[in-house]
């Protein structure tokens, strides 16, 4: 058979967060991306939220650098408007037909100035702001939108629905961007791999009638909801009831809507999300509205991601977020004014009824029509809650060769997950395209750098309005005019969002025009922001080291909000310092070092022997570390996953695979016991049982520790026998023992360990495993009976058809509180359980044969060695922290590292194994590149100072500091000593130069004089 | 200790009407003195055990004197049943796991359900019985005699529970001398003398001849009533209620006939429309009544079927052909009333005058011919008795909630019959509020069973001051009669 030649392009439906990510991860491992989005421009549903769970961070403010980025990377190109047609060819070598409508307006003419949607006669309803205001015909999706270009919408255009009865638009574009003469147009693309992320629809509520949805105003939906407290939303982020703008002081939100429910919605299974995104609302309309009441109906809370039980008990205890566990049958209009009225059964058996100025209904997702068209259409199976199907064992793999999947549309699940799946497809396609990788990329270029060394400062300073994150509290225009007051500074002015893509143009255009060599951007946190602003500069022509960020948001509209005056009066002081640090900054020489084409994965297990196949066969070679002698980690101890794919099967086979490759270099009972060097140049040294040393250089490292069952001191499990923890009694129950064989009956407890003061998080898998045991146990005996019980199950996405499969089969659920765990005692041959029933309200004795423990997840010892010799942070149970929870979900802060499987956090087959592909994308993204451009931002030894005390090396906590003997010797014939920083380790963080007595040393960009002329100004107000 | 209260304090507690207070004094649900000052006492046990029964929070006032330590203890001692060990029990009430093991205990029915609290009665709690096998506990309780079946609960419940027919099972299960009210005795006697009441074929047959005699010099002249008519388009039931207690309200109907010069007939035995054996659970019984029905249509040779009463006598009679006589659905056609009547709108056999019920007017949707009948034949009436009601009253207005999520009159399921009015009237104090915030003063409804509820309970129980008006009864007085036209001709 003749090999198809490998196209070293790819296709990526769908630009919300999951198709972003998955576009710059493989372009920057040397793909060329076409990005396919239906809408006007991209960004999908993170771009319509307003803050995201569990940090609260602004949606719009962590994807608007992304978004900026795809829009300006020379490996991706961005169809707007546009669907997939038709596909021919085969896997390596696609050729897809893209139909992209006519946008009517000259995206190489338009400006964004909206003059045209000024004066735009017709208002429709706007599909951004989820219905909840209008918009023009002709408009654009929303202030970042990337590309930021208008759009006439056909269907309201009255000039297009009947020549010569409008056109005012064109009539006022200077640009002469308009064209109504604008016609549909077919594009082909040849494309090796097809990566399909369209994501989902909101459910629409309104057909099922019961909820008032469409009917009474103050209905409304999530995701409505989202868009009020949005400041680019109808209402400027203020929260008053569509009837009549009353404030909102008593809300509610109710679960469940279009999940779980096959009776009013069709649909049975949980949409994943709906749990935290209302404790997220709820949390945030309080903080809107001190002393607004929320209340959340809800069935189970489903708070099973990382730090999410934590936020969902601070919700509870710190921000008095009422939860009531009933789902409520409707919404009932409450008098004439609009008011609401919902009945419920509250944990008494008590029917209670309550008035509401707004209900919020906690819509799930679906998978729209033209989405199943469009797998339909490229010829992939869908599961029967129409999402993408796939094995747990290489989730983003679709039913057709050369077919990718990732996000929402294969199955329901949040923003993390998403961005996880993103990278991961990006990994699959890597792996399947490895030979054509760089065939079709481009490399970067940017104008040369001016000298600006002789030229005196003249300082631009650019006020952000942040929506009204910051313009709501701080008083921008007297920051403006502050600003204008100061030494240097030529040029002032405000942007309603200074990260947008049009204002990096503005950035760009004044620089130029005005001649600024200094730029000041007074936004949100350089954390996030600041390497899109070095991004703009070097566009510019300037250096990038040449602009400081003053942090009014986080800093201060944020935490001040309550005193405007303070606030403002801050933010000047803020513009002021960071005016005088940029004063005298120096253009500072980034260093690049070359990358080891090499990759480091510690631990053997399921996820970690995933990442080092995926990027072997991505074409690297690869060290893999196991502590024991055995490959398959915890996975050795599962036998199905949730969709029923047979364990061990599956592992050996991975096993066999990566005993074959010979790009896999197995170090078996092997620990790490030192490192050294940093991304792109690691020394990793390996301790083998016989206590033989190994240093292996290598440019990336994957932590997959992995993690462990908890031992409980709870439920009599170390006293009585037939106590076991659900890892043994699978072991138990293969080995048919005779407890187990002839056991009339079991009991599952879940959450043991999981979810209390010490150990503040869900293990995620333990709800899906008990569930599947008990159905087995059912499956080989209907007449045992088995009773699980459960806080809240969590069988969240599509294992909710499991949680019913056992219902079927009459395995009993009994939910018990905290407050009311049950009680184990042995009783001769039995276990005698007793709880109380949550819906009898009464007690309950269950005579176990054997009583099963669902016992947590925890965190590895081992971690804290690692977290200590890569420099990488641990969070509070143990579990390694990634880069940033939402977007870099398996990065570490320090370059380089990466992290995947149970090691991160609890959690099942599919989502370890996505986890691992992403780590490996993410590796290649650098390990593809020759070489790696380090921060500038370095500390320095000025040899006239430093005299060999070596104070600093002990305070630097990444070794990059030694001594060594100058030239010189002194008086008395010693070797004079002065420390080195080895500039690659270096990360800047300036203790070396707190601890130097003596001016020895200092960091690039923070000297001492730049950090003087900072606090000579915060004095100065 | 005792708990002083005033009428209209406790009334706005409980939801319902002062009136409704009063009756409770009155008949001793609610053991109360007269105390000074227009205030009741009650001893604060009763007071409790009040709240218990009607599934509320006793609410202690600053004036009511009340230990509150003494409360709760009082409280938590009632509460706690006996300890319950699971897995004992066999299950013989269904075997079905949609009609309880497949429930996800989410309390959608429980909050749906007017009456859950009351009395203990909760759908959820009933389901969880049924599955936990306390079957004894359920058929000993008045639990299920007391739901109407109004199947609100099973219409929003996420999992597809079918609690309805769950109820009805729990009811058949009951000793039938045990039954409560005249349930199982007019079954018996409808088996036994061909309706429920036992009226003799003579007497029915004297009554309705008289009565038409009455219709044709009143407004109908030439009117005839016919009996047993072979050929004729319609057959007709009858509700025995009616020739027995409310003779004349036979009348809208016949008038309506006469006017639209329809062919139609009564029938001389079993002619009984109601079906008790869909409240009793008795399907034995519902079967043979379907099946008289079924003998006369054939015996006659009609062409349509039609039960003019109850909404559940059209549901009992369409489900049991559906399922007992599905040959017979083949012969004849069964026609609801809004079938018939907007047949006669249209074809303008009959003509309505829309100046005479000019005031408010709200429509009532019962739940047989609403969701009841959408679950179970996939089919519900919603529009058709607005229509109807529209071209005769043109400021029609509707309730909130209606159509499918309309709730229950409260006397559904047989309650009307029932020896728990307590419970019937506050389970109508959400229908008492739907119809007092429609600001309508006259409510149509298609069924007897609430049309009863509503002019002869709520509206005296809740001062509701509205007039009650059956669908039929609405048109018959709309009707635009011909004046000096040719008689029509009958059968």
């Amino acid at each position: 058979m003749l090999e198809t030649k490998k196209v070293g392009s790819v296709m990526i439906v769908g630009g919300g967060v999951t198709g972003i990510q998955a576009a710059l991860d493989l372009a920057d491992a040397g793909y060329f991306v076409y990005l396919i989005e239906k809408s006007g421009a991209i960004g999908g549903a993170m771009a319509q939220l307003d803050k995201t769970f569990p940090t609260n961070d602004c949606s719009m403010c962590i994807i608007a650098p992304k978004l900026v980025e795809c829009g300006r990377h020379l490996n991706i190109r961005i169809l707007t408007l546009s669907t997939v047609a038709g596909i021919s060819g085969s896997a390596g070598n696609f050729k897809i037909t893209v139909k992209e409508r006519p946008r009517y307006v000259d995206v190489d003419k338009c400006i964004a100035c909206g003059l045209c949607a000024e004066k735009c006669p017709k208002k429709v309803s706007d599909e951004y702001n989820a219905g909840t205001g209008r918009r023009k015909a002709v408009f654009l999706k929303y202030p970042q939108a990337v590309p930021l270009k208008y759009q006439i919408d056909p269907e309201a255009c009255l000039q297009l629905k009947k020549p010569g009865s409008c056109g005012l638009c064109e009539k006022v574009c200077d640009a002469g961007a308009i064209n109504f003469a604008d016609t549909e147009k077919a594009h082909a693309f040849s494309v090796g791999a097809l990566v399909l992320a369209p994501g989902f629809e909101p459910f629409n509520p309104e057909a099922a009638g019961i909820w008032g949805f469409g009917k009474f105003p103050n209905v409304i939906t999530s995701l409505q909801l989202e868009r009020y407290l949005s400041a680019t939303g109808p209402t400027d982020g203020h929260l008053a009831r569509p009837s009549d703008g009353k404030p909102v002081r008593k809300i509610a939100f109710l679960q469940c809507v279009g999940s779980r429910d096959e009776n009013k919605c069709g649909k049975g299974y949980c949409s994943s999300i709906c749990c935290m995104a209302a404790i997220k609302e709820a949390s945030m309309v309080k903080e809107h509205m001190p002393g607004l009441s929320a209340s959340i109906f809800y069935m189970d809370m489903r708070t099973h991601g990382k730090g999410f039980d934590k936020y969902y008990e601070q919700a509870k205890s710190e921000l008095g977020v009422r939860f009531v566990r009933c789902r409520v049958h409707g919404v009932e209009p409450h008098g004439k004014n609009g008011d609401l009225r919902l009945r419920y059964i509250n944990e008494q058996g008590r029917q209670v009824e309550e008035y509401y100025d707004m209900v919020v209904l906690s819509v799930g997702i679906e998978t729209p029509k033209h989405m199943l068209d469009m797998a339909d259409l490229v010829g992939i199976q869908m599961t029967a809650n129409n999402f993408a199907a796939a094995s747990d064992f290489s989730p983003v793999t679709t039913s057709k060769e050369g077919i990718f999947t990732c996000g929402a549309f294969a199955g329901p699940k949040d923003i993390p997950q998403s961005v996880v799946e993103g990278s991961a497809a990006a990994a699959a396609v890597a792996q399947f395209l490895a030979p054509a990788r760089g065939k079709l990329t481009r490399g970067k270029a940017y104008p040369e750098e001016r000298d600006v060394s002789m030229e005196a400062p003249r300082i631009g300073v650019f006020v952000c309005h942040c929506g009204s994150n910051i313009a709501g509290v701080v008083d921008v225009v007297a920051v403006e005019k502050h600003a204008a007051t100061l030494p240097f500074v030529v040029h002032v002015e405000r942007n309603i969002f200074a990260c947008s893509e049009d204002t990096q143009q503005t950035l760009i255009s004044r620089i130029k025009e005005k001649g600024l060599n200094r730029i000041v951007v007074a936004a949100c946190t350089p954390r996030t922001h600041e390497y899109l602003f070095r991004g703009t500069l070097k566009a510019a022509g300037l250096n990038e080291y040449m602009v400081e960020i003053a942090n009014i948001r986080n800093h201060n509209s944020w935490v001040h909000a309550e005193n405007q005056q303070v606030a403002t009066t801050k933010a000047c002081d803020l513009v002021r310092m960071a005016v005088a640090k940029i004063t005298s900054s120096v253009p500072l020489a980034a260093v690049t070092v070359p990358i080891v084409p090499k990759g480091l994965v510690i631990g053997g297990g399921l996820a970690g022997m995933t990442a080092a196949l995926s990027l072997a066969e991505q074409g690297f070679e690869v060290h893999l570390v196991e502590k024991t002698d055995k490959l398959g980690g915890n996975s050795l101890n599962l036998k199905h996953t949730y969709s029923g794919e047979h364990v061990p099967m599956k592992v050996a086979k991975l096993i066999d695979r990566i005993l074959l490759n010979e790009k896999v270099i197995l170090h078996k009972e092997s620990v790490v016991s030192g490192v050294e060097g940093f991304v792109g140049n690691f020394k990793t040294t390996l301790k083998n049982v016989n206590g033989r040393s190994r240093t292996i250089e290598h440019g990336v490292g994957i932590v997959a520790t992995g993690g462990k069952i908890y031992s409980p001191d709870e439920y009599g499990y170390k006293t009585i026998r037939r106590v076991v923890t659900s890892i043994e009694f699978d072991k138990l129950h293969d080995l048919k023992e005779t407890h187990v064989k002839r056991g009339k009956s079991f009991v599952f407890i879940q959450c043991v360990g999981s979810r209390e003061k010490e150990r503040m998080y869900c293990s995620k898998v333990c709800c899906t495993h008990s569930v599947q045991s008990a159905i087995e146990l059912k499956r080989e005996d209907s007449s045992r009976n088995v009773y699980i019980l459960y806080r809240d199950m969590r069988t969240y996405g599509e294992r909710e058809s499991l949680y019913k499969k056992a219902r079927q089969m009459g395995v009993v659920f009994i939910n018990y509180e905290l407050h009311g765990k049950p009680k184990v005692t042995a009783n001769g041959k039995s276990i005698d359980v007793e709880l109380w029933d949550h819906v009898l309200h009464r007690p309950l004795l269950i005579k176990a044969d054997m009583v099963i423990l669902a016992a947590a997840i925890v965190a590895n010892k081992d971690a804290e060695n690692l977290a200590k010799l890569y420099n990488i942070p641990l969070e509070e149970n143990g579990f390694f922290q990634e880069a940033h929870v939402k977007l870099r979900p398996v990065d570490f802060m320090t370059d380089g590292m990466f992290m995947a499987g149970l090691a991160h956090y609890p959690k099942p087959v599919d989502e370890s194994v996505a986890q691992a592909l992403a780590a490996s994308a993410r590796a290649a993204t650098l390990l593809s590149r020759k070489e790696v451009t380090l921060d500038a931002v370095k500390a320095i030894v000025d040899p006239a100072f430093c005299d060999g005390c070596a104070l600093c090396i002990d305070v630097c906590p990444y070794q990059a500091i030694t001594l060594v003997e100058k030239d010189a010797v002194t008086a008395d014939g010693q070797a004079v000593k002065i420390v080195a920083i080895n500039e690659a380790q270096c990360k800047g963080c300036g203790l070396c130069q707190g601890t130097c007595p003596k001016r020895g040393v200092y960091v690039a960009g923070f000297t001492l004089d730049q950090l003087r002329d900072q606090v000579r100004a915060a004095l100065q107000a | 200790m005792m708990y002083e209260f005033k009428v209209s304090d406790i009334a706005e507690e409980f939801g319902v009407h002062r009136n409704t207070i009063r009756n409770w004094i009155n008949a001793g649900t609610l053991p109360a003195q007269e105390g000074p000052g227009r205030k009741y006492l009650m001893k604060f046990e009763d007071y409790q055990i009040l709240c218990e029964k009607f599934g509320r929070e006793p609410l202690i006032r600053p004036d009511s004197s009340v230990d509150l330590k003494t409360v709760s203890f009082l409280e938590a001692e009632k509460r706690v049943g006996p300890v319950l060990e699971l897995g004992k029990k066999v299950k013989t009430l269904y075997d079905d796991t949609q009609w309880a093991d497949e429930c996800l205990t989410c309390g959608t029915c429980s909050s749906a359900c007017p009456i859950s609290g009351v009395d203990g009665l909760d759908p959820r709690k009933i389901v969880r019985m049924a599955f936990l096998g306390l079957e004894d506990d359920l058929i000993a309780s008045d639990w299920a005699w007391k739901c109407t079946m109004c199947a609100k609960c099973e219409d929003v419940c996420p999992a597809n529970i079918q609690i309805v027919q769950l109820m009805r099972r729990i009811r058949s299960r009951r000793e039938r001398d045990k039954v409560p009210g005249p349930i199982h005795k007019g079954v018996m006697t409808c088996l036994e003398r061909g309706n429920n009441i036992g009226i003799p074929k003579d007497d029915f047959l004297h009554l309705v001849e008289e009565l038409g005699e009455e219709l044709a010099e009143e407004s109908c002249p030439g009117f005839v009533t016919p009996v047993d008519i072979h050929g004729a388009r319609i057959m007709v039931t009858v509700n025995s209620r009616e020739p027995f207690a409310e003779p004349d309200d036979l009348k809208w109907w016949w008038k309506i006939f006469h006017a639209a010069g329809e062919s139609w007939t009564l029938t001389s035995e079993n002619w009984e429309g109601v079906n008790w054996g869909l409240f009793s659970g008795d399907d034995e019984a519902m079967r043979t009544v379907v099946g008289r029905i079924v003998d006369n249509m054939r015996r006659l040779n009609c062409e349509m079927l039609l039960l003019p009463e109850c909404g559940h006598a059209y549901f009992a009679t369409r489900f049991g052909l559906n399922r007992w006589y599905p040959e017979a659905l083949k012969e004849f056609k069964i026609c609801t009333i809004f079938d018939l009547l907007l047949e006669y709108l249209n074809a303008g056999r009959i003509k309505v005058d829309n100046t005479i019920h000019t005031k408010r007017t709200v429509y009532h949707d019962p739940c047989n011919y609403g969701r009841k009948s959408m679950r179970a034949f996939g089919q519900a009436y919603y529009e058709e008795g607005r229509a109807i009601t529209r071209a005769c009253c043109p400021d029609l207005v509707d309730m909130e909630p209606n159509r499918g999520a309309n709730y229950c009159c409260g006397a559904g399921g047989g309650a009307w019959a029932m020896p728990f009015a307590d419970e019937r009237v506050y389970y109508g104090r959400m229908k008492a509020r739907q119809v007092s915030e429609s600001e309508a003063k006259l409510v149509i409804a298609s069924c007897h069973n609430c049309r009863d509820q509503l002019k002869k309970s709520l509206n005296q129980e809740y001062n509701l001051g509205v007039e009650v008006k059956y669908l039929w009864e609405l048109v018959a007085d709309s009707l635009v009669l011909p004046k000096n036209e040719i008689n029509w001709t009958v059968g």
